[in-house]
């Protein structure tokens, strides 16, 4: 068999029963959270849950195009869902950390905007790059029209391909999926660096200006690891490549929902007993 | 059911490997505790080692993996190994002279849950996922506290967090010069996740050789060794920073010139080409 026609088929079917099992672990988890940190933690742990579902559902937005978007045969931008999610979402936690001492509010929006302000710029290359490097035209082949301006897509296709380029709605779809991915990464550094921030000077008989670094550093790396984590089991849901929100692959999310809140809730969890006295 | 693209058989069985990752990473963690032992920092460099074959082991199980097409690219898996992996790392330190086991289960137990989800939740229904995936996150974990034990001698919270500054001849603790607050950790991350996802990325195809992508596993480990030997240099003795630097750049060189025969080896042919002379007024 050839590694073309062995193009992984988990389809987009759902399973039921691996749900209903999701959904159990992850009251379980959130139980376990409760039960050792009922204050601060669980807190933590809800907002890093919130954060993980926020990542995921954001990166079935990113047009992820993959090898043959690299060779003009399929649209998004030509790399995999890994190395774009990290991008838009270190560049979210850079700009969101920036803001961490302005509220949850402010930093989650500031990370949203780093995000989304990374993606609109790489999308716009990218169509630099494929509209006047390889002279290739915007069209997408998963639909007929492009759902926002209208325009039609199919005599731009060229045969043989799934479409090329990056058409405005993937545009669209990668600037919101950068601002969620942003957002959701903010919004797991926040909560871990207040509670890393509040209980590591007790925990490690310091004065709390000098435990900063460890808080500020700890809690960049737990989401820089969970960001990841959700970014790569989004990338399974997907299998690879997707066109952005107007995808067929799109209608998959229930699942990375799931699995994305199963997932940070027991990374999480990790994270949080790192502070729990035992 | 998924397809598996590449068949490629021949070399060591994946378990002899797994097996001898294991033991040997793990042998290599506790022998940087010499360290403790002895008072010293010299031993720093059994960290380095420990990271090595920890990164072989999981560069091959990335290759059991993705030879079934999973459709994200290699970088992914190395990706969610380290991703998975730091959670791990990072809780366990907390567990002194525990900590290489606490992170191995830790690991396990995360990775474990992580190919539950992909394979049902998710519905990817490869065989080989929820293995792998348990494996990749303990590699994970694994080789980051061997760059951990690299850079400052040990493997304790209490190690990663503190470190000591010389001012005017006074040394003060402070938790800014260490491998957590320092952000160490994060260019250890990245030296890591490149070193396991790179080798089966650049050998994988009809040509693959298992003893090849192996080979270059260790090259781009002691790579990531000699940065991080590099990086020792400000938490650990200079003599003992010296030591690693100076293992990490002998092996890199060893193994380099061995990967380098290896292509030979594999290649169809090949000639030393001269570059291309220069030509005058041109």
């Amino acid at each position: 068999m050839s590694a073309v026609a062995a193009k992984p088929q988990a389809g987009g079917a759902m399973n039921p029963a691996a749900m209903a099992v999701g959904v159990v672990m992850l009251i379980i988890l959130v139980g376990i959270g409760y039960a050792i940190s009922p204050g601060l933690g669980l807190t933590a742990l809800i907002g890093i849950i919130i954060g993980g579902v926020l990542i995921g559902f954001g990166t079935h937005f990113v047009p992820v195009g993959g090898a043959p978007a690299a060779m003009g045969q399929a649209p998004g931008i030509a790399t995999g869902v890994a190395m774009l999610a990290a991008g838009a979402g270190l560049a979210g936690l850079f700009g969101g950390a920036w803001a961490a001492e302005q509220g949850l509010v402010v930093a989650t929006v500031t990370g949203g905007v780093g995000g989304g302000l990374l993606m609109a710029i790489t999308c716009m290359m990218v169509n630099f790059v494929y509209v006047f490097g390889m002279g290739i035209p915007s069209a997408s082949g998963k639909v007929a029209k492009d759902p926002i301006t209208g325009d039609t897509q199919a005599e731009f296709k060229s045969q043989g391909t799934e479409g090329h380029g990056l058409p405005f709605i993937s545009f669209v779809g990668g600037v919101i999926g950068g601002f969620l991915g942003g957002a959701g990464v903010t919004l797991i550094y926040v909560q871990l660096l207040e509670l890393y921030e509040a209980s590591l000077p007790a925990m490690m008989g310091l004065p709390p200006a000098q435990v900063v670094p460890i808080a500020v550093a700890a809690a960049g790396m737990f989401a820089v690891g969970l960001f990841l984590v959700n970014a790569v089991l989004t990338a399974y849901n997907i299998t690879g490549t997707i066109e952005g929100p107007h995808d067929p692959k799109f209608k998959r999310w229930p699942r990375a929902i799931v699995a994305s809140a199963v997932a940070s809730a027991m990374c999480g969890l990790v994270a949080i007993l790192i502070v729990v006295p035992m | 059911m998924s397809v598996k693209v590449e068949v490629i058989e021949g070399g060591t069985p994946h378990n002899t490997i797994l097996i001898t990752g294991l033991l040997g990473t793990i042998v290599c963690l506790y022998l940087t505790y010499l360290n403790v032992l002895t008072n010293t920092e010299v031993f720093a460099f059994f960290g380095g080692l420990a990271a090595i074959i920890a990164l072989i082991w999981g560069s091959h199980t990335i290759k059991v993996l993705c030879s079934y097409g999973i459709g994200t690219g290699v970088p992914s898996a190395g990706m969610i190994a380290f991703g998975s992996g730091v959670i791990a790392m990072l809780f366990a330190t907390k567990f002194d002279i525990l900590a290489p086991i606490v992170a191995l289960v830790l690991a396990a137990v995360i990775g474990f849950i992580l190919g539950y989800i992909s394979n049902n939740i998710l519905n990817m229904k490869i065989p080989a996922m929820v293995q792998a995936l348990t494996e990749m996150a303990a590699v994970g974990a694994l080789s980051l506290m061997g760059f951990a034990a690299l850079i400052t001698g040990g493997f304790t919270f209490e190690g990663l967090t503190t470190g000591t500054v010389s001012m005017l001849g006074m040394t003060i603790s402070s938790n800014q010069i260490s491998f957590i607050g320092g952000g160490l950790i994060a260019v250890a991350f990245l030296l890591g996740a490149i070193a396991i996802q790179h080798p089966f990325n650049a050998t994988l195809g009809p040509g693959w050789r298992q003893d090849r992508m192996l080979m270059l596993t260790a090259e781009c480990g002691f790579l990531s060794m000699i940065v991080a030997a590099v990086m020792s240099f400000a938490l650990i003795s200079a003599g003992s920073a010296m030591l690693s630097l100076i293992i990490a750049i002998a092996g890199w060189a060893y193994t380099y010139n061995q990967y380098i025969d290896l292509s030979k080896r594999d290649a169809a042919a090949w000639l030393d080409a001269k570059p291309i002379p220069e030509m005058e007024g041109h």
